[in-house]
């Protein structure tokens, strides 16, 4: 009997031969062509359980992805931790306006990180709506397709606290106050990586982009993000985690895999045969198809080319290897599917 | 090259904050003026900098302290330059993330660098109107408008300021260069932009090229 989309990406997570990888969208994976499709658009989905999940499950239902995920953005955290967030538009995720807390290396002030409580923290705002989503698609879905949760990583909601730039020059100047940070950061999400599995998410995907070699130096990584990532992500139970870092992660993916997570979802600045020589099965690899290239910019042509590199290059999961574009076209997410599937 | 030139620019190549003021001060007193101690001394420090980053011998962490020490001397001097009229200083820059986006990282570090090259840089910050970025441009007589995006929906405003430049007559006269995670060369010819960069040492190049210095 033919595997499920579910069991599919599941025997991905744990590596297993298969005749095919799944082809999923693990990082944001909503566009304009299923928004339209759905009948379900942007601000409003982000929060909206009812919206989110029917978005959310936009991939698998409009384009034929196998998986289907919630949420779209990496402000649900921040906004519900005091952050003033623009919810965005029809085609532009939500970003953070202003940070609430001092942290100024240059003249040495820095806030005391007073945080609520991580179970406070899961009773309101868009983390308990993601969470109440995740349920619903759990319900839905959960059958046929993985469920799939994306938080935000420690570094990088230490940064929508503070201002990112603020917390990586931080570690030049008083890296004690960024330790102060990442610690005040870490149990809340730890608590939600294991409230979204406890809601019936099968994989936990947390984006720390800015723990990305473009802000942060490798031999930083450990102190700074891997081990937070570990704490908060790689000891969820009843959950697959995977740890999604955007840029060249190459001269990281070992520290990456270090975290004990169970996959690595990477962008396509890592070259496919080099992140699966790397990574030497270690972690379940998911990506790296170009976002903007070809996926954004390209033609259905280009990204069904992609998506047979990645394909063959060996990578348990195809996917896109950063939160698509809402703008990006349904010729060319179909594209990939095909490449992937046939 | 005076030896408290040298001192400035280590100081700044090693990010020892405290000490730049001090050190550019001494650079006034051994005789040097402001305009020699930015083009033989504080320029130098960044290029370095740059050549450091481009051989990824320095990441971000260790350019934002670069480049917060090289405004410690910069603050000293750049008064002294301006009190001495136009010509002293090698072009104008009008800087920014478009509107839309607010991830200035990039752009601040690009900020650093052109800074470095002794450009007057005028940062517009973030989430900036297009119309705004041009007034700014028009209003300071720049040679190059500097817009940076991370995200993919903005890729539009630069396409915006490419048509805006031209019916205002200004293309060709003010030249702009685009960067940003979401930006590519090949997105760069499309809309007809002036020139493109991958990181922030490109940008440097790319400013120079145009200014021809």
């Amino acid at each position: 009997m033919a595997m499920t989309p579910r069991e599919r990406v599941l025997a991905a997570m744990r590596k297993e031969q298969l005749d095919r990888p799944p082809v999923a969208v693990f990082t944001q994976s909503a566009t304009i062509g299923q928004m339209e499709a759905l009948n379900v658009f942007w601000p409003e989905a982000h929060s909206n359980p009812q919206m989110m999940a029917k978005l959310g499950s936009g991939q698998a239902d409009v384009l034929g992805f196998e998986a289907v995920r919630a949420s779209f953005c990496l402000t649900a955290e921040a906004e519900r931790l005091g952050c003033v967030v623009d919810p965005g538009k029809k085609d532009r995720t939500p970003m953070i306006k202003k940070h609430p807390f001092k942290f100024d290396p240059m003249v040495g002030e820095y806030d005391e990180p007073a945080l609520m409580d991580p179970e406070e923290f899961l009773k309101g705002g868009r983390p308990a709506t993601v969470i109440e989503a995740v349920k619903l698609m759990k319900e839905q879905r959960g059958k046929d397709y993985a469920v799939i949760a994306g938080n935000t990583g420690p570094f990088t909601l230490a940064g929508h606290m503070v201002s990112t730039e603020n917390l990586v020059f931080g570690i030049m100047m008083a890296p004690e106050e960024v330790t102060k940070w990442l610690k005040a950061v870490a149990p809340i999400c730890k608590g939600y990586t294991q409230a979204l599995a406890d809601a019936g998410a099968d994989i936990i995907q947390m984006s720390e982009p800015s723990a990305s070699t473009d802000l942060l130096s490798p031999d930083m990584f450990d102190e700074f993000a891997g081990g937070y990532c570990k704490d908060s992500l790689a000891t969820v139970k009843g959950a697959y985690s995977v740890l999604h870092i955007c840029g060249n992660t190459t001269p990281i993916l070992n520290n990456m895999v270090a975290t004990g997570v169970t996959g690595l979802s990477i962008e396509e600045k890592v070259d496919p045969k080099e992140g699966v020589r790397i990574v030497k099965k270690r972690a379940a690899l998911i990506g790296n198809i170009g976002v903007v290239n070809p996926l954004l910019q390209g033609t259905p042509e280009d990204c069904y080319k992609h998506g047979k590199i990645v394909k063959e290059a060996g990578f348990d999961v195809v996917a896109p290897g950063c939160g698509l574009s809402a703008l990006i076209s349904n010729e060319n997410l179909l594209a990939l599917v095909k490449a992937v599937k046939e | 090259m005076s030896a408290e030139l040298d001192a400035l620019i280590d100081i700044v190549v090693t990010g020892k904050i405290k000490e730049a003021a001090p050190a550019t001060q001494k650079c006034l007193d051994a005789g040097n003026d402001a305009k020699t101690i930015i083009f033989e001394g504080l320029s130098k420090a960044m290029a370095i900098v740059g050549d450091y980053y481009a051989s990824k011998k320095y990441f971000l962490p260790q350019v934002l302290l670069s480049a917060n020490t090289l405004y410690q001397g910069l603050n000293l001097v750049l008064p002294l330059l301006k009190g001495k009229g136009a010509g002293t200083q090698k072009g104008t820059v009008v800087i920014t993330v478009v509107e839309g986006d607010v991830h200035d990282i990039g752009k601040n570090i690009v900020k650093a660098m052109l800074t470095g090259l002794g450009l007057n840089v005028i940062d517009l910050g973030k989430d900036t109107p297009i119309k705004d970025i041009i007034a700014s441009a028009k209003e300071n007589k720049a040679e190059i408008i500097a817009e940076s995006t991370l995200m993919t929906p903005t890729l539009e405003g630069m396409k915006e300021t490419v048509k805006i430049l031209k019916e205002e007559g200004m293309t060709g006269k003010t030249k702009l260069m685009i960067g940003g995670g979401a930006t590519s060369q090949e997105f760069a010819s499309q809309i007809g932009a002036d020139g493109w960069s991958y990181d922030a040492v490109e940008a440097s190049k790319v400013a120079q090229k145009f200014l021809g210095i």
